[in-house]
């Protein structure tokens, strides 16, 4: 059974008979078949080695499929040339636990870090960044530097570093695993404002209270295999799951 | 336009690794440095001793001909044209007994003998300057099968000496080469090693350029940039060191070393500049180039 909204949207994201074997010979995914429709807002639960992290590193091709085929936003990851992977970088906004902003530069240049690589001209920049910083609600603090701001800030500065490519798919690899409850909450307001300007949100977390209150798209992975794909879903099974596939 | 923003990024980037890692950046200056120095000196022996042996050379390239008393003059010039048609014969001069004559009794050391001279004992002598020095083997050679020539005393060739010195140029070519392999090998490994370091210190920023879409030749390049800056400091460095203390060596070893014809050659020096800036640069490009392939992934 499909979710209604990959019946009107053509999916951004699409595994197909996935698995990927490390050459230590773990097995971190096996036969993962996935579509994320354009717009969609999916969470990915699961313990810890379930196989999440490894997902969102075949997404940015971080790691290759050992089996099957992975496509974002139109272009075939696992074949991808390696001139094509920047291409491929810029149409995906990602977010990590560790923020990964650069300490010795203020909130304003890391965001304008990412499209100085780009080669952007001194005008876009300016622009795009003033814009993603707003989008978070960053814009007085933007000559603060990563020290001068909180976990949340800091998070949101990195959320404003990835949409400043105006990507259609940010993916967020436990955005709020190191903040408290009050700034995972400010973190996940910012992530859903993102969601209902119409970019795809596909967020790996372990936060059981966020996914249970958002009640989005839950994909649930265990053991690399999904296990449960879920829409309006909670973090653990209900007692009646709505299966999406068999 | 948006080249050039890559390129001033990549300048600022490559000055930043330089800076941000000055100690690891300073100590391969210095190393390379010294490693140029030694380079340079060696270089500068090896240009003093190619005057030296280039000054024997000349001497030892000009092989005499005798030519035996009564051989007609037709059967010189024979000889003269075939020797003049030779590609390792670079000129040939015809010495009449005559002029050997004249030339002998020009010398105020040999008027005792000139007087007590009955006729002119002299040979007539054909002077035959080679190519290289290589060459003058086969000339005497040749001249000892001449029908012409004075078989009491056929040529002036000096057989064990141009051996010699033919062995030695080979053994100096060698051993430069030799060192200077050594030296460029050391020289790229310390490059490598300031690179790594300076690839550790930026790891952050490089996984965060990766993941922000940044091209390999933009992650790459100011690493290479900095190799190629720490190469031509160095060599600038070295270059200094050596223009400074060229003519006090030249000086001092001149007055040691008498028997050798050392001398100050200031164009040299320019000559000089241009291998270490050369070397140098090639050095620093080679080492970041070998560490980033092996640490720099996109």
């Amino acid at each position: 059974m499909l979710i209604r909204s990959e019946l009107v949207s053509p999916p951004i994201v699409s595994l197909d008979h996935v698995w990927k074997r490390y050459p230590n010979g773990t097995q971190a995914l096996s036969d993962i078949c996935l579509r994320i429709p354009g717009g969609d807002f999916v969470f990915l639960v699961g313990p810890s080695g379930a196989g999440k992290s490894t997902l969102v590193r075949l997404l940015i091709r971080e790691e290759r499929p050992s089996q099957g085929r992975v496509w974002v936003d139109g272009l075939e990851v696992g074949r991808l040339p390696r001139r094509q992977l920047p291409r491929l970088r810029r149409q995906v906004g990602l977010v990590f636990q560790d923020f990964k902003l650069l300490p010795r530069l203020s909130a304003v240049e890391n965001v304008a870090f990412a499209l100085r690589v780009s080669g952007e001209s001194r005008r876009t920049v300016r622009a795009r960044c003033r814009a993603a910083l707003e989008a978070v609600g960053l814009w007085e603090a933007r000559d603060r530097y990563p020290c001068e701001l909180s976990g949340g800030e800091q998070q949101r500065v990195a959320i404003a570093r990835a949409l400043v490519h105006g990507p259609r798919l940010l993916v967020a690899d436990e955005p709020t695993g190191n903040l408290d409850p009050a700034t995972a909450w400010e973190v996940m307001q910012a992530l859903l404002a993102i969601n209902a300007a119409g970019t795809t949100v596909l967020m790996a977390t372990h936060n059981r209270d966020i996914v249970d209150l958002m009640r989005r798209r839950v994909v649930a992975l265990d053991r690399g295999r999904v296990v449960r794909d879920q829409r309006a879903g909670r973090y653990d099974a209900a007692p009646q799951v709505f299966a999406l596939r068999s | 336009m948006r080249l050039l923003r890559y390129s001033l990024f990549v300048l600022d980037a490559a000055w930043q690794n330089f800076w941000r890692n000055a100690a690891a950046s300073v100590t391969a200056l210095l190393s390379i440095g010294l490693i140029l120095v030694l380079a340079g000196t060696g270089l500068l022996l090896g240009h003093a001793l190619a005057q030296v042996l280039g000054s024997y050379g000349r001497q030892v390239s000009v092989i005499t001909i005798g030519v035996a008393d009564g051989t007609p003059l037709a059967s010189v010039a024979d000889f003269e044209a075939q020797l003049r048609q030779r590609p390792d014969v670079a000129s040939v001069r015809f010495l009449t007994k005559q002029q050997e004559l004249r030339q002998f009794a020009s010398d105020p050391r040999n008027q005792a003998i000139v007087q007590q001279l009955v006729g002119n004992p002299i040979p007539a002598r054909i002077q035959v300057q080679v190519r290289s020095l290589a060459d003058v083997a086969r000339i005497d050679a040749l001249a000892r099968t001449w029908p012409g020539v004075d078989q009491s005393d056929p040529t002036d060739y000096q057989g064990q000496l141009v051996d010699n010195m033919l062995r030695l140029e080979r053994w100096l070519d060698l051993g430069g080469l030799g060192l200077l392999a050594v030296l460029a090998v050391v020289s790229v490994v310390i490059v490598m090693n300031a690179i790594r370091s300076a690839v550790y210190h930026r790891r952050r920023e490089i996984e965060i350029m990766k993941l922000v879409g940044g091209t390999e030749w933009l992650v790459r390049a100011p690493f290479l940039l900095e190799g190629l800056l720490t190469g031509l400091l160095a060599a600038a460095l070295a270059q200094a060191v050596l223009a400074l203390a060229y003519h006090p060596f030249v000086e001092h070893f001149s007055s040691a070393l008498f028997f050798l014809p050392l001398t100050y050659d200031p164009r040299f020096l320019d000559t000089l500049a241009v291998e270490l800036l050369t070397g140098g640069a090639v050095l620093g490009v080679l080492g970041s180039y070998v560490a980033v392939r092996r640490h720099v992934r996109v």
